[in-house]
Order: C-alpha cells, then sequence, then structure tokens
C-alpha cells in the first residue's frame, strides 16, 4: 500500500475523528446544573462536536468514494426498526431542546433492503441539519413513495434555500462545506442504493419546513 | 406507548448480566454509565480478552460489549473467535463490538464470526439502548431455533426456523438464512442451493449469493458457482470471504495458480485472518512460489500472535520455506524468536528438533544434526505428533543421516493415517526417490496403505452383508493403525452407528463411536460426510433416550 499524500489525510482526520468521539462522550457526561448559563454552553459543546465527527466520518466515506463507489451491503432491514434508531439518536443530540416524533405509514413493508449503516449516516446527518434549523420539532418518517421506501427528515424551520433546491434540481455539486458536504454525500448514499437498475434518490423540498427525503428502490 | 411488563417487546434490563470489554479504563466507565442510563445494572468490567475469557468461563452473560481494539494481545475478533470456536457463548448470548470505523463490518461478513452488531464510537445511550432491543427481540423469537440447534436436532432447528418464515414476517429473512446453513450442514446442498435461489429472486443480496454459490460448489457444480462468485465480487468486491470460496473452487477444479490469486486478493483486503494467510502459504508453496509462502507464513505468525489458530505446524511450515529458499540465517531467526512458545510443549519441542536436524543436514554438521535426530526420537516416543509434512520433513532427515529403519517407520505412520491422500504419498515416494531407496519405497507404502486399506474395505464389506459385529471389529483394528485417519474414522463411526441401530443399545460402543468422531472432526473439519454422521449419532441417542449432555 502506497502512502501518499491522500492517504495520509485519510490517515489524520481517521485519528481526528477518534479523538473528536472519545471528546464527546467525555461532554456527553458532563452533568447539568439547571443553570442556563453553564448548561447551554456544554449542549452546544456537545452539539457542535458530534457534528464534527458525522462530519469527519462523511468527509473519510467521500474521500473513499472518490477512489472508487461506494458499496453499500445490502440486507433485510425494518424500516420501523431504523425509524426509532434514528429517533434515539436525534433524541440524544436533541436532549430537552426540540421535540422529536416519528410518524411510520401503514404501507411502510416489515422489510427492505438497504445498507443500514450508510442509510443511517445520511439520515443523521439531516438530523444535524434539521437540529441547526428547526424551531421546535422534528419528524422522522417512513412511507412507500411510487415503489420506493421513502425515508423523511421534516422540519419546521423556514425551509431549504432557493439556490440549494435549484442546484439538487438540477444535480448539479453542492458547495463542498457545510450543508452542502452532508447532502452530497446523502445523495452519494441514495444513489448507490440500486434494484434492477432503479437507483435510489434524495429529494429535498420545503412543506413549509425543509423535508429530506431518501428514497431507496 | 412503551411496552409494558407482561408484553411480549418487554425487555427487563435490570435483569441483564453484562460484561464490557475495553482497555481504556475511561472508556469502561463511559460505557458503564451508557448502560445504566437504560437500566443495566449488573456490569462486570475487564480490560483484555484474558480477562473476558476468563469472566466468561466462570459465569453466563447476556450480553458483551467489546472494544475492537483491546492494545497488546489479542483484539476483539480474535476474542469473538475464540468465544465461538470454543462454544464459550451461547446463541441466546449478544456480541455487539464497539469500533473507530465503519470499514470493520463489511470485512469481517461471514455469519459465523460476526458480531450480533457494531457500534461505531461515539455512540449515544438512546442509540445503543435501540439495537440491543432489536436484537434481543429477535433473538427471543428464534428461541426455539437455537434449542433445538444447540442439541444438535437440526431437522427441529429447520422446522423451528420454517415457523418463523411463516408466522413472523420480520424475521423471515434472518430465518432463511439460518436455516440456509442448517441444510449445509446436514449435507441437503440441493435444498439449499433452492432457499438462496428464492432469496436471491427477492434481492440480490451478497450473503444469499454467497450461500447459492457454496451450495453449488458442495455439488461440485463448479463453473457455476464461479459463475456466480465473480458476480458477487462485482457487486460486492470486500467481501472478502468470497475470495476465500472461489480460491476452494480452483482448487476442485486443480487450478492452483487461480487459487492462490483469489486467496491474493482476500488477503489484499484483511490479512489480518490466520485460517486465510496459512491457506495462502499452503498453496503457495504448492505452486513452488516460495516468495509468496514465506510472506504468508510469516504473516500467520505476526497476525496470530495471541490467536488460538496458531499451531507448531505454522512455524514448521515457515522454517521449511525458509530452508528451501536457503536463507539459513532466517530459519535461525525464527527459531530463536519463538524460542519459549515452542519450548512450551512436546508439538513445538518436535517442530524445533526437526528444523535443526534439517538445517544442521544442510550445513553438513552431522554430529548436531544426529542430536536433533535423537531429541525427535524421543519426542516421538514420548507421543508427540506432528503433521504430516512435519513427519516427512524427519523422515527425510533421517534418511540423509542413514537412519532408514526409523524413517520408514515415521512414513508408514504418515501413510497409514492418509492412506487415500495421493499428494502426501507422492511426497513420500519422491523423499524415497531422491535418497536412491525407491524400491524401498514403494514396498513401505504399499504395506502401510495395503493394512490399512484391507482392513477398511472388509470391515465395509462385511457391514454391507450384515455382519456388524466383526466390521466393527475390523475397523476398530484399522482405527488402532491409523488413529488420524478421517477416512477411517468415519467408517468407524458409521459401522458402529449401524450396529446399534440393528443390534441393540452398547454403552461402551456409543462412547467410542462419540470420541472417534470427535478425532475425525479435528482431522477433516467441515468434511461433507461429518454432517450426515452426526444425525445418525443423533438418531440413535434418541432412540435410545439418550440425553446429551449440554455442550461445554
Amino acid at each position: 500500500m502506497t502512502f501518499d499524500g491522500t492517504d495520509f489525510y485519510a490517515a489524520l482526520i481517521h485519528e481526528l475523528k477518534n479523538d473528536l468521539g472519545v471528546l464527546s462522550m467525555a461532554l456527553g457526561g458532563i452533568p447539568l446544573r439547571g443553570e442556563a448559563a453553564h448548561d447551554a454552553a456544554v449542549d452546544s459543546a456537545r452539539l457542535l462536536c458530534q457534528g464534527m465527527v458525522d462530519r469527519l466520518h462523511q468527509a473519510l466515506l467521500i474521500y473513499k468514494a472518490d477512489h472508487q463507489p461506494i458499496h453499500p451491503v445490502l440486507d433485510a432491514c425494518s424500516p420501523h426498526d431504523l425509524v426509532q434508531a434514528i429517533a434515539a439518536s436525534a433524541h440524544a443530540l436533541a436532549r430537552d431542546r426540540l421535540h422529536v416524533e416519528t410518524a411510520i405509514a401503514a404501507d411502510t413493508p416489515v422489510l427492505w433492503f438497504f445498507d443500514r449503516e450508510l442509510v443511517e449516516m445520511a439520515l443523521v446527518n439531516a438530523i444535524h441539519n434539521a437540529l441547526a434549523h428547526a424551531r421546535s420539532s422534528i419528524r422522522i418518517e417512513a412511507g412507500m413513495d411510487a415503489g420506493c421506501l421513502a425515508l423523511r427528515v421534516r422540519d419546521d424551520s423556514p425551509g431549504y434555500p432557493e439556490s440549494l433546491l435549484e442546484s439538487v434540481a438540477d444535480g448539479r455539486p453542492y458547495a463542498a462545506t457545510g450543508t452542502g458536504l452532508g447532502l452530497r454525500f446523502a445523495r452519494l448514499i441514495a444513489h448507490s442504493h440500486d434494484n434492477r437498475g432503479r437507483r435510489g434518490e434524495l429529494r429535498l423540498g420545503n412543506d413549509p419546513g425543509a423535508v429530506f427525503s431518501l428514497l431507496l428502490p | 406507548m412503551p411496552p409494558t411488563p407482561d408484553s411480549d417487546d418487554f425487555i427487563d434490563y435490570g435483569s441483564l448480566r453484562a460484561l464490557v470489554v475495553d482497555d481504556s479504563p475511561g472508556m469502561r466507565n463511559a460505557l458503564r454509565l451508557t448502560l445504566s442510563n437504560f437500566g443495566i445494572t449488573r456490569i462486570q468490567m475487564v480490560a483484555n480478552a484474558a480477562e473476558a475469557i476468563f469472566q466468561i468461563k466462570n459465569r453466563s452473560y447476556d450480553f458483551i460489549l467489546c472494544d475492537f481494539n483491546l492494545g497488546e494481545g489479542r483484539d476483539g475478533q480474535q476474542l469473538l473467535e475464540e468465544l465461538r470456536h470454543g462454544n464459550l457463548i451461547s446463541l441466546e448470548s449478544v456480541f455487539m463490538m464497539v469500533t473507530a470505523e465503519s470499514h470493520y463490518e463489511k470485512v469481517v461478513a461471514t455469519a459465523e464470526l460476526a458480531p450480533d452488531d457494531y457500534m461505531i464510537k461515539p455512540f449515544s445511550a438512546e442509540l445503543l439502548c435501540s439495537r440491543l432491543t432489536g436484537i434481543l427481540l429477535r433473538k427471543r423469537a428464534f428461541r426455539d431455533v437455537y434449542w433445538n440447534f444447540q442439541e444438535q436436532d437440526l431437522n427441529a432447528a429447520i422446522a423451528a426456523c420454517d415457523t418463523l418464515i411463516l408466522g413472523k414476517p420480520k424475521y423471515a429473512v434472518d430465518a432463511m438464512r439460518f436455516k440456509g446453513e442448517l441444510l449445509v450442514a446436514l449435507g441437503r446442498f440441493e435444498d439449499a442451493e433452492n432457499l438462496y435461489r428464492q432469496v436471491v429472486s427477492m434481492r440480490a443480496i451478497p450473503w444469499a449469493r454467497l450461500g447459492l454459490a457454496r451450495s453449488l460448489h458442495l455439488q461440485k457444480k463448479h463453473d457455476a458457482a464461479e459463475e456466480e462468485l465473480r458476480d458477487v465480487l462485482e457487486q460486492a468486491p470486500e467481501m472478502v470471504v468470497a475470495y476465500d470460496l472461489l480460491s476452494d473452487v480452483h482448487l476442485e477444479k486443480k487450478d492452483t495458480v487461480a487459487a492462490q490469486e483469489a486467496l491474493e486478493k482476500g488477503v489484499a483486503i484483511s490479512g489480518k485472518t490466520v485460517r486465510r494467510q496459512q491457506k495462502l502459504g499452503e498453496i503457495a508453496y504448492g505452486n513452488g512460489d516460495l516468495d509468496a509462502a514465506s510472506a504468508a507464513f510469516d504473516n500467520v505468525l505476526e497476525k496470530g500472535r495471541h490467536s488460538i489458530f496458531v499451531t507448531p505446524a505454522d512455524f514448521g511450515n515457515l522454517c521449511r520455506v525458509q530452508l528451501e529458499q536457503g536463507d539459513l540465517e532466517a530459519v535461525a531467526d525464527t527459531l530463536k524468536k519463538n524460542k519459549s512458545t515452542l519450548q512450551a510443549n512436546p508439538e513445538g519441542q518436535l517442530v524445533m528438533a526437526v528444523t535443526q536436524s534439517m538445517v544442521h543436514t544442510r550445513t553438513g554438521n552431522q554430529q548436531a544434526a544426529v542430536k536433533a535426530l535423537d531429541m525427535a526420537a524421543s519426542l516421538r516416543a514420548g507421543g508427540a505428533r506432528g503433521d504430516a509434512q512435519l513427519m516427512l520433513d524427519l523422515a527425510g532427515a533421517c534418511m540423509t543421516n542413514g537412519r532408514n529403519e526409523e524413517a520408514d517407520a515415521v512414513v508408514a505412520e504418515v501413510a497409514r493415517n492418509a492412506h487415500d491422500s495421493e499428494a502426501l504419498l507422492a511426497k513420500a515416494k519422491r523423499l524415497y526417490d531422491e535418497a536412491g531407496r525407491a524400491d524401498v519405497g514403494t514396498g513401505v507404502l504399499a504395506t502401510a496403505t495395503g493394512d490399512v486399506r484391507k482392513l477398511n474395505n472388509e470391515g465395509v464389506v462385511l457391514a454391507q452383508r450384515g455382519d456388524y459385529k466383526t466390521a466393527v471389529e475390523k475397523l476398530l483394528t484399522a482405527c488402532d493403525e491409523a488413529p488420524y485417519n478421517p477416512r477411517i474414522l468415519m467408517n468407524a463411526v458409521w459401522v458402529m452407528l449401524k450396529y446399534l441401530d440393528q443390534v441393540g443399545m452398547d454403552e461402551t460402543m456409543l462412547e467410542t463411536a462419540r470420541t472417534r468422531l470427535r478425532e475425525a472432526e479435528r482431522q477433516a473439519p467441515g468434511h461433507p460426510r461429518l454432517g450426515g454422521l452426526r444425525l445418525q449419532m443423533k438418531d440413535v441417542e434418541n432412540r435410545f433416550g439418550i440425553q446429551r449432555k449440554a455442550a461445554g
């Protein structure tokens, strides 16, 4: 194996991610005092740290995807369990700041075939976005949409900016920073899921808050 | 609505016993806090694999949460392999691996060696709880399947899988996966093929396609298996086990070069698995690719430093290749570096003695060579045994040093225990050719294999005629002559079970049959006949109302 410049950066990011992970757990362990000044500061440090860990995680996957396509490891997974797990993560991140709810449509299949790890990462990403912009609540939904499993994260924010929605509609690359990076990543994951020639999709919309939808064939 | 204590979905976390394995004290405490967040209070914490095994041998745990990276010593995966291999954890226990990377799962995708789930650091108590609940509920649904499996009643386990497939849609695909493995274990390869095709028709998921390829391979449909595997690898190039199977398919087709290439690709993705490196070394050595062989054998010792799958034979293998490369310094270095490991048991001492005898023979130091051979002889007299290749090395060194009688006895022993292995017999014959004793060699091999073959054939014919009593006598004599010969062992077990079935119960014979079957399993793990014999054993036990003692 060669160890050229880019590999070095990948290894470095990997290590930083792990260190931040430990830091994030340490921050999570700081007890709240019931004093706004203290608690709010600890809470935002914790959220920021966890957000960085997730983002570095994505950066590594995107780096890998530059060299070779992402190969999802498909298996039969329960969309119900997935929604519960995402809600659990969202709840842990939001603590008491936001209300987290779930909605599983009656037509949601008992099992669906996807790479749980990748799909979770894409959705957690959407959760981070929602946490940053939502006013009071986040809703995680599952249902069917034209033969695909639709997984949605919905919030009560003012919605995605128009420019972003347009660039998604055109398939143009988004800015490689902030929200753009995460969305690019989610789109990669959606596309990597393929069923007999039909590819997954990422759809963004406003209704009126931001709606992030992952469609898996 | 949260589940209530009497509902199907309720998990009483307070009653669970958990073991946390992590080398960092800070992390251990963080994990304990995490677990106590959702009600797990009976928590034991240990820092490494050795302590974990000690705890697990003392009492059973419902949940093991283990960090992959455990510092010095075995890593989490090696611990898991050891636990599964030694039957130290039951199928009901949950083993979760904590890792820092998402890449881990894709490399260790074999069902047998995979944890129940893995958590990527850092994770919240909520996520861990949600995952754990899912697994515990699944294991609850599989209770009948596991119970029958642990009782070795594979047919009942299959029936329990069918109940899940029909009645619990959420677990239907998991149940099909387990059922496929049961069908393979029972030798019902065609049924397994059909089952995997059924899953693939739903969705071409990698494990189902791999299972399909395996059941094709076991039916000797090698071309179809190869085609399937190439497809799987295109879809999931990181699925290392597919390379292992592809290598086996090439071996069956006698294409040893392609078999080596397949394993090399697998090793490039995951070189940590000892079994894979061992196999690569053996095949590369057979291909005369000494560089690849020594690299692989070197890796076996390097990566497997803490693995239970490394045996004295692995040291012998590396030394043999280094010797053939003419690198005597490397041999000396290998022996020196591993001296304390090798000195620890007679098998290791035998490897040292044989290797030293070869080195001294090569350098012309006859006095030292004789001393090493004397050492080997006394170890053998004390009951030490090496693998067939080492024993042939010993025979070769004996012949070079004029100890022909001793050499012939060693070769005869190897031949008796492998009377149907063309490859080993050909190697033995080459030794004699090189020593200019071709005629003697032909005689030694013919006598050794002839005796065993005769006893075996007579036993089988007698059994077919219905004279089970004499058949058992013949085959047990054959077993005494060739106590490590898998074919003989399996025939003896088969005849004893026939006897018990037709003539009646005989406790002593049943125990003998059990012992011989265990030895056959040791000598030829995964042999396709073993599943059937295990099943017959179970039938005989059931008929005579003997409850098999719980494993472990």
